[in-house]
């Protein structure tokens, strides 16, 4: 079951929601104005999850942010490690590219935004680009860096071998690269759902950023901590499920990184 | 097939002019099935020279060849075996093994027939699905040498292959390699800064100078272990204890030592 280390874990998240009870419930050293109680937390909880707020219930919302962060997160996985791994294995198209990356780069994603929304409108399709290009980056230069760090004798063995260049890639290249691209997708799925809760707090009509927006306006604190808190709950969710996947990648790996 | 010829070689690393000359006017013949070792005093530009065998650097004058054509790309007629193995960590030790059959796309019962022997020739038929983390260093070095014998190339390229084993995996490794020069015999250029190494496996030791390396000397070892009949001797300490043995390798210790003091001066 659960190893030693994660019970120290399960302890401070105990602590922490103690701390929360004595300060809030039992002392009120913090006014429910600034920080609402477990209390209000349970009820806005229970009033989002049966009779729903901000136009939907809980899981409503929570479905459809789930599903603009997982449509952002694969366009950005699958355009921007192949790109990556381009980079990474051409000088000339790391030549050709990065001139253009290094200026993109720096600019911030939600900067995107209102040219997203001039172009797509203000549905999914403008949320899902604007978390695709902020899951990209990573993705990109993890990719990159991934190729550029595999040990030179492991490509010299393989061109020594005979292998072909598709093989190559596929079969040495993109293996010899996969701890780091697995890196490069844990800060992008990061990256997708800071964006997510950015570009719905902008003209959606339905999602956990609607939430806050809605919650917000209705000065609702209860419903805006349930809303950070499913958040996060399912950012660590998505995160584990891609700690699986890369568990089962990387088995060969495995015994050289404990 | 399978002989080696560097010809005139020069090579220099960095810009054409101002740039560092590793080689200067390397000539050597390495003919079929022979064993040939070069020892040399540390960045002389040995490894180098099988580097440019292999088709992983390119002369800056003059032409390496093998079999009698210029070497221009790596390839499975010329397989090497690493110093650091140079496995591919991800596949089991049979998929490294079978990876260079898959290039040459013989069928599938041909493939495994032929890692199968590759597999009991170097003693790791019981870890053919272990994965190459799992392994000691003499055992992945031993999947190292399958993988370039099952390919069965006209020349094998050995680059310090024993330089990160411990000594007492280094000597196995040794007495292995000599078993398989028996067994298999290919044409072999062996790199090595180990006089005693050079001097127990090869047929024939060059020896370099210090940078930029020229070859200063090719001594003749088969002659030496024919006449004293090294061979009746299985253990390689026994070998290393006879008078000529001694003497051969007191003989290029010397030549190389020369090498190391005109470094100093």
């Amino acid at each position: 079951m659960l190893g030693r280390r994660s019970w120290i874990g399960v302890g401070t998240i105990a602590t922490l929601l103690a701390a929360w009870f004595v300060l809030t419930t039992m002392t009120g050293i913090v006014s429910p104005a600034r920080f609402p109680a477990p209390g209000e937390f349970w009820t806005s909880l229970r009033q989002i999850s049966v009779r729903g707020y901000a136009g939907g219930q809980l899981l409503t919302h929570a479905l459809h942010s789930l599903k603009l962060v997982a449509m952002g997160f694969m366009v950005a996985i699958l355009t921007g490690v192949p790109l990556g791994l381009w980079m990474g294995w051409s000088r000339k198209a790391e030549a050709a590219i990065n001139p253009v990356f290094l200026i993109i780069r720096p600019i911030p994603p939600l900067a995107w935004i209102p040219l997203a929304i001039l172009w797509l409108g203000l549905g999914d399709a403008a949320k899902i680009m604007v978390i695709w290009f902020s899951a990209f980056v990573p993705s990109v230069i993890n990719s990159f860096a991934g190729v550029r760090n595999i040990d030179k004798p492991i490509i010299e063995a393989a061109r020594m071998l005979g292998t072909p260049r598709w093989r190559l890639v596929s079969e040495v290249i993109a293996p010899a690269a996969s701890p780091m691209i697995f890196t490069g997708l844990r800060l992008s799925l990061q990256a997708a759902w800071t964006t997510l809760v950015a570009a719905e707090l902008v003209g959606a009509l339905v999602g956990i950023g609607f939430i806050l927006n809605m919650a917000q306006q209705d000065l609702y604190p209860g419903m805006i901590l349930v809303g950070m808190v499913v958040v996060g709950l399912l950012g660590w969710a998505t995160t584990w499920l891609l700690g699986l996947a890369e568990k089962r990648a990387l088995s060969w790996n495995m015994a050289a990184r404990d | 097939m399978g002989s080696i010829r560097f010809d005139k070689v020069d090579k220099v690393f960095g810009p054409k002019a101002g740039g560092v000359k590793a080689l200067d006017n390397i000539n050597l013949e390495i003919g079929e099935k022979e064993f040939v070792a070069i020892v040399g005093p540390s960045g002389c530009g040995k490894t180098t020279c099988l580097r440019m065998v292999a088709g992983f650097e390119a002369p800056s004058a003059g032409v390496v060849s093998v079999s009698g054509k210029p070497v221009t790309a790596p390839g499975p007629d010329r397989a090497v075996v690493f110093q650091q193995f140079a496995l591919f960590p991800w596949k089991s030790v049979r998929e490294n093994i079978e990876l260079g059959l898959r290039n040459k796309n013989l069928p599938a019962g041909e493939r495994a027939d032929l890692v199968a022997s590759a597999l009991k020739l170097m003693n790791l038929e019981t870890h053919a699905e272990a994965f190459p983390h799992q392994l000691s260093g003499g055992m992945q070095q031993r999947v190292a040498i399958a993988r370039a014998y099952v390919l069965d190339p006209d020349v094998l390229l050995m680059d310090e292959p024993f330089g990160a084993l411990d000594a007492q995996t280094r000597v196995v490794m040794q007495e292995e390699l000599v078993r398989l020069a028996r067994v298999n015999p290919r044409t072999v250029l062996f790199i090595t800064h180990a006089v005693e190494e050079a001097v127990y496996l090869a047929d024939r030791v060059a020896i370099m100078t210090r940078r930029p390396g020229r070859i200063k000397q090719v001594l003749d070892v088969r002659k030496i272990r024919q006449a004293e009949n090294w061979d009746k001797h299985p253990r390689i300490e026994d070998v290393m204890d006879l008078e000529s043995f001694v003497h051969l390798r007191t003989q290029i210790w010397k030549s190389l030592r020369e090498e190391k003091s005109a470094n100093v001066i």
